[in-house]
Formats: C-alpha cells, sequence, structure tokens
C-alpha cells in the first residue's frame, strides 16, 4: 500500500495565540527549498534566520535578504540558540538529511518548545512513522509523484466532459 | 540450566561499537543479530562472527527492520557513529515494534538531553563516562556518584575534608536537606552503620541516597566550617 501524500498539514493553534504579520523563523538548510523558503518569508516581512553549515549556500539568497544568516550545524544547540531558536514562533528542518531534519525538528519542538515545527523527509515511510510520533512532515517524494501522476492520468478535455 | 529463553538484542552498526558488543554479547550466549548498511564491512563481519548473526540493511529503513525479527527483540542498541541515525533506529524501534528497551550511543554529549526527551531509554555518552572518570581521577575532594537506576537518584560518596564541619557531629543530630538519606559510614575500611547515636569521625568516608543532592551540593555539605 503506498503512502498517501496527505495534503499541507494545518497547525493546530489556529493562529490565533500570536502574532502571524511578523513571526520569528528559523530554517535550517540553505538548499534550494530553504533559500526559497527563506526569502519567501523574508519577502513577507518576518523575521528569518538560515543555518547552514556551508557559508557558500548562503548565496543563493541574494543580495537583498534581509535576515540573518547562521553558519552551523544545526544539530547543536548553540548554533541553534544563535539563529534565535528561543523566541521562534517557527522552525522548518530542510537540510537533504532526512534524519538530520528529524533529528533538528525534534530538537525544537521537545527542548526548545517551538510552536510550528515542520520537516521535510524525502523518505516516504519515515515520512509516516514520523507523523505518528507528532511532527509535521512534508513529503516531497510523494507529494511530487502525485502531482506527476495526475497530470499523465489527467483524462483529456475531449474524451471525457467535466462533469460539474 | 533455566528454561528461560536467551535474551535477543538487536544491534543497529556495524563499526567498532557495534562489533565488539555483538562479540561479547555472543560469547555470553545472547541472541544477537547485527545490522550493518555497508555490504563490505558487513562481509569482513560475517567471517568473524557468522552468518546467522548478520544482516545487510540500513537501520533506520522500516521495512528492512521487519526483517530483522525487532518485534522479538528485548533491546535494541543503536551503535553508530550518527547521532541522528541513532535517534530515528531506536524511535522506530520503540514506537513501531514496542520492543521494551532501547539503548542509543550518542556521540555529541551535548544530544544526550534529547534523547532523554524523546524516550530512549538509555543514552550513552562515551564522553561524558570519560569525563566522569577523568575528573574523578583529577579531583582531590574524593566525591564520587552513581547513579541508581530505577529511582533516579544518585549514591553520593564523599571523603570528608580534614576540616570538615561535619566531624564530632552525632548522625541523629545532622540535619540534611530535602530527602537525604546517610546510608554509610566507611570508617577505616570498614562499614559502619550510621544509627543517630554514631559520631561522624576524622577520614571518614560518608555514602549518602538522594534524589536532590548532587555532588556540588554535598561537596558544600561536608566542607570546613
Amino acid at each position: 500500500m503506498l503512502p498517501e501524500p496527505g495534503g499541507a498539514p494545518t497547525p493546530a493553534d489556529g493562529g490565533t495565540s500570536y502574532d502571524l504579520s511578523e513571526m520569528k523563523c528559523v530554517i535550517l538548510g540553505c538548499g534550494r527549498v530553504g533559500s526559497y523558503l527563506a526569502r519567501l518569508l523574508d519577502g513577507e516581512g518576518h523575521q528569518v534566520s538560515v543555518i547552514d553549515l556551508d557559508m557558500a549556500a548562503f548565496n543563493r539568497l541574494g543580495e537583498d535578504f534581509g535576515g540573518n544568516m547562521v553558519p552551523g550545524n544545526g544539530l547543536d544547540e548553540q548554533s541553534l540558540r544563535r539563529a534565535g531558536i528561543e523566541e521562534a514562533d517557527c522552525f522548518a528542518a530542510v537540510t537533504n538529511g532526512d534524519n538530520r531534519n528529524l533529528m533538528a525538528a525534534q530538537l525544537a519542538k521537545e527542548v526548545f518548545g517551538v510552536r510550528r515545527v515542520i520537516t521535510r523527509v524525502y523518505d516516504p515511510i519515515r515520512a509516516e512513522v514520523y507523523r505518528d510520533i507528532g511532527l509535521e512532515t512534508i513529503c516531497s517524494t510523494v507529494i511530487g509523484a502525485h502531482m506527476i501522476h495526475d497530470y499523465l492520468t489527467a483524462a483529456t478535455p475531449a474524451a471525457q466532459p467535466r462533469s460539474a | 540450566m533455566s528454561d528461560t529463553p536467551r535474551p535477543y538484542v538487536l544491534i543497529i552498526g556495524g563499526g567498532s561499537v557495534g562489533y565488539h558488543l555483538a562479540r561479547h554479547l555472543l560469547e555470553r550466549d545472547y541472541e544477537v543479530t547485527l545490522v550493518e548498511k555497508n555490504r563490505g564491512r558487513a562481509e569482513e563481519i560475517t567471517h568473524e562472527l557468522g552468518s546467522c548473526c548478520v544482516m545487510v540493511g540500513d537501520g533506520d529503513e522500516m521495512a528492512f527492520l521487519a526483517t530483522t525479527g525487532i518485534e522479538r527483540a528485548d533491546v535494541v542498541v543503536a551503535a553508530t557513529g550518527d547521532d541522528e541515525d541513532n535517534l530515528v533506529a531506536c524511535q522506530l524501534a520503540k514506537r513501531k515494534f514496542n520492543v521494551p528497551r532501547t539503548i542509543a550511543r550518542v556521540s555529541d554529549p551535548r544530544h544526550v538531553k534529547l534523547f532523554s526527551a524523546v524516550g530512549i531509554d538509555v543514552p550513552v555518552s562515551a564522553t561524558e563516562l570519560l569525563m566522569g572518570l577523568i575528573e574523578a581521577e583529577l579531583s582531590t575532594e574524593l566525591v564520587k556518584g552513581v547513579a541508581v537506576k530505577a529511582s533516579g537518584a544518585n549514591l553520593v560518596d564523599v571523603a570528608l575534608p580534614r576540616l570538615s564541619s561535619l566531624v564530632g557531629r552525632r548522625v541523629g543530630d545532622l540535619s540534611l536537606p530535602g530527602e537525604e538519606l546517610l546510608v554509610c559510614i566507611v570508617r577505616n575500611g570498614t562499614a559502619v552503620l550510621p544509627t543517630p547515636e554514631v559520631v561522624i569521625e576524622q577520614g571518614d568516608e560518608l555514602i549518602f541516597y538522594s534524589r536532590t543532592l548532587d555532588i556540588e551540593s554535598v561537596r558544600e555539605l561536608v566542607a570546613s566550617s
């Protein structure tokens, strides 16, 4: 039985308990997803800190990025604290290592009590297991496969009229 | 002698720690499976331990773990050199396969807190163990602490400094902060039961059982007045 994509998770706090207009966000991993996410949040006016081991990765953020760049290994409390995790409203772990992402997410959630924590996991089964533990995960593998599947199997307009 | 089945230990990671642990347990007649993801390394170990005990695969892959007999394991030991892999493997073992006891090797001592927080039974930081031993060797005050397994308390063993404020006091007159119990006095190599009328002497070694006292507060307690 294949894992389901699960859709984008909804935070349980409903956004009512704190100011959504200017959140303090910590992102672990400045790869393609991390840098894109950082620029997105920065552009919306949030306070963003990005952590990455590789200094060159910060180049992806571009000239006008207004957030913080924190070199470091996001699995140790020191670099997380430098990135402001103690006051963070949200944390996203998007390195290319599933287990590193999971560990960082658990650190953020269990040790630092960050309210909104999410992680990207490549392996679908691991993603499901971690969801069971109560960690929000996005499995880009499964979501991507489903989107491609839907495109490939979509009925063409001529063959089948769309039902209302 | 007994009909009780041998304990079954699943070890994840065939590096130096995992391999020697497996060998050690096999010599003591435990049932052991060692899981190693590198095929070359797995072959090396199989040569030493026998093919019954070594499997090639990734200890944090659910599908593979299901083939290792993990659901009947008494203990899972995650002994890889990567803390994040050990963290994941132990949680899978506990939550998905209901393994009663998980032990994880923790390379970075700063991660121990997280391992405990997520319910891993025994996080083992070799660095911390060594640090404790080194400190005990270097310390001139001879205060040693031993954790008491189930209760979360400590046994703290302290050799009284020469001018300790406790010398000359009756055990019954001692007012210990919190819930401590003075469980034993070692005097000239013999154990003396600390009944209330016993008077503490110079050169005594005191052993306390305490949930709240740590090495620091015991140092203060026995310090010179």
